[in-house]
């Protein structure tokens, strides 16, 4: 067990004429939850899309416990079944049920039967409180509650990493806190966790580590106390006092 | 009255329903009267004679184009048959075709060019250019002489054994068959592609988070969302080709148009016929859709497809 859960080595990605990563490298413990904070256009969103390969990173490497999971000869849909993902816009899948959002995964990519995937997407639903809304449609859902089925739905998959792209940044203020403390539980329950966020109460209480990107690199990482208070950076130092004023309210 | 008695009249539920069942009614005459045309055809009832009507014209009192019109109705009714069967056959066999050409023109790397090349090929040559050519040309109706002993389709043939005899007839209905299927799977596959193109492509990258392949998400997350929104736009081609199938008679299919027409050229009655046909066109083509706003009523789920209650 000396290998870390996720290794990433010298990931490089460019959109054209724009590099948007240059040269990433940071390992996650088992357990570890990593804050990837930054500016606009950091590189944040494509790095994280880069460790499940919804964007395929032009060079480097990522290891999953241990395994190569980019590159030739790996498989991208058994990486993705791995890790779970959530996103800013929730994308819960529009024609089906909270339910049925997390059956589909369970029953094409586990093999699960019928009753048996029900089952399970109950408990995840419970899980997120939301057993009672198992029958609703995204459209009839509050975005914080799209959210926490979001999250129920990469859950079921059984992942060993989960990855959040903003998950609250698309909600209204007062329903921020039904999802962070979601996800506070699932740090308390050892999950291993790579967020972008801008909650930087979040961040504070929940994250073991953070990462501070800029112009697609690592400019600071560390314990999130020692980068809020004793920032190596002056970068660093600016971004998290301006992002720490308008979203550093005490997360509930 | 007021207008705004008019109007709360019109906007009343109680209103609405009276409106639909007078058209329900007026349906269900119209289907009820075919039905009833087509089971003395097949001499399924032990009454009536195939291509006569019940009652003669001349008890009833009528006279000149009226009486040519009501004579043929038997006929027509016979010929909405074909109309009805080369319409629903082709929309259905050509939306088996167009889910494919339209997946394969968003998602495909080579089959794009084939899929894009198959589409601008038909919709950029005259309907009836390519039922000359499949009837004339390649002289499918020959092909198919050899088929007509097969399949229920032969039962049938009563219906069909009208001027040209049954074995023409029925072939011609063959390459009709393939015309027209062809013909719409190229309009639906425009259709279901612009309705893929407008799920959101977010979809897909979720389905592909949880582990789905492309193949398992574009068929359980994009198409079920997609041939929701193709619904409106897939009415509107079920409802040419209701009119458009008039272009078989041209290959000797003995359609409803072709009825029509052939009692208007024997009778001079050409007002009268076309009148009637017009009226029978409707009849068909008001059901159609009907039809599809209760199948897109029924298939439409909150956020998706609704047409009731959006704000």
């Amino acid at each position: 067990m000396s290998d870390p859960l996720l290794r990433v080595e010298d990931l490089h990605k460019s959109y054209g004429d724009e590099t948007v990563l240059r040269g990433i490298d940071f390992e996650l413990e088992r357990g570890d939850v990593e804050i990837l904070s930054g500016p606009s256009g950091s590189g944040k969103s494509t790095l994280l899309r880069c460790v499940n390969r919804l964007t395929e990173p032009d060079s480097g490497t990522i290891y999953l416990d241990g395994e190569r999971v980019s590159g030739a000869g790996t498989d991208v849909n058994e990486l993705r079944r791995q890790v779970g993902m959530v996103f800013q816009d929730f994308n819960l899948f529009l024609h089906l049920t909270a339910a049925e959002n997390i059956t589909l995964g369970l029953r094409r990519v586990k093999g699960l039967g019928k009753a048996e995937a029900r089952e399970r997407a109950m408990e995840h639903l419970d899980r997120v409180g939301l057993a009672d809304q198992a029958g609703s449609y995204p459209a009839e859902l509050s975005g914080g509650q799209k959210q926490r089925v979001g999250i129920a739905r990469a859950l079921a998959m059984d992942p060993k990493l989960m990855l959040f792209d903003e998950p609250t940044s698309a909600l209204d203020p007062e329903l921020v806190g039904e999802v962070t403390s979601v996800m506070r539980e699932l740090a308390d329950e050892g999950m291993t966790m790579l967020v972008v966020t801008h909650e930087m109460g979040f961040a504070r209480e929940a994250a073991s580590r953070m990462m501070f990107l800029d112009q697609g690199q690592i400019v600071e990482r560390g314990p999130p106390e020692q980068l809020f208070q004793h920032p190596e950076q002056a970068r660093t130092a600016e971004f998290l006092q301006r992002i720490t004023q308008l979203h550093g309210g005490e997360s509930t | 009255m007021s207008y705004a008695e008019d109007l709360r009249r019109v906007r009343t539920r109680e209103g609405r329903s009276v409106g639909s069942m007078v058209l329900i009614a007026l349906g269900g005459l119209f289907w009820g009267y075919l039905l009833l045309r087509w089971l003395i055809n097949w001499e399924w009832v032990p009454f009536g004679t195939p291509g006569e009507p019940l009652v003669s014209p001349e008890t009833l009192g009528l006279t000149g184009g009226t009486a040519t019109a009501f004579q043929s109705l038997p006929q027509l009714a016979e010929g909405a048959y074909i109309t009805v069967l080369i319409t629903v056959l082709s929309i259905l066999l050509g939306l088996v075709l167009a889910v494919p050409l339209s997946v394969a023109r968003v998602y495909g790397r080579w089959t794009k060019y084939l899929s894009l090349s198959f589409t601008e090929l038909i919709r950029g040559t005259p309907l009836i250019a390519q039922l000359y050519l499949l009837y004339y040309g390649l002289n499918l109706s020959q092909f198919f002489r050899g088929l007509t002993q097969f399949g229920p389709f032969t039962v049938r043939t009563p219906v069909w054994a009208v001027d040209l005899g049954p074995l023409k007839v029925q072939t011609a209905l063959w390459v009709a068959l393939i015309g027209f299927t062809i013909n719409s799977a190229a309009y639906q596959a425009e259709y279901i592609r612009s309705a893929i193109e407008s799920v959101d492509p977010q979809q897909l990258v979720a389905a592909r988070s949880v582990g789905l392949t492309q193949r398992e998400g574009i068929l359980h997350v994009v198409l079920p969302q997609t041939l929701r929104f193709a619904i409106p736009g897939w009415t509107n081609e079920l409802v040419y080709l209701i009119k458009y199938s008039s272009l078989a008679t041209f290959i000797t299919v003995a359609e409803l148009f072709r009825r029509a027409d052939a009692v208007a050229s024997d009778t001079f009655d050409y007002t009268a016929m076309f009148t009637v046909v017009a009226l029978v066109y409707i009849g068909i083509v008001i059901t159609a859709t009907r039809l599809m706003g209760y199948v897109e009523d029924r298939v439409a789920l909150p956020g998706l497809g609704q047409t009731r209650g959006r704000s």
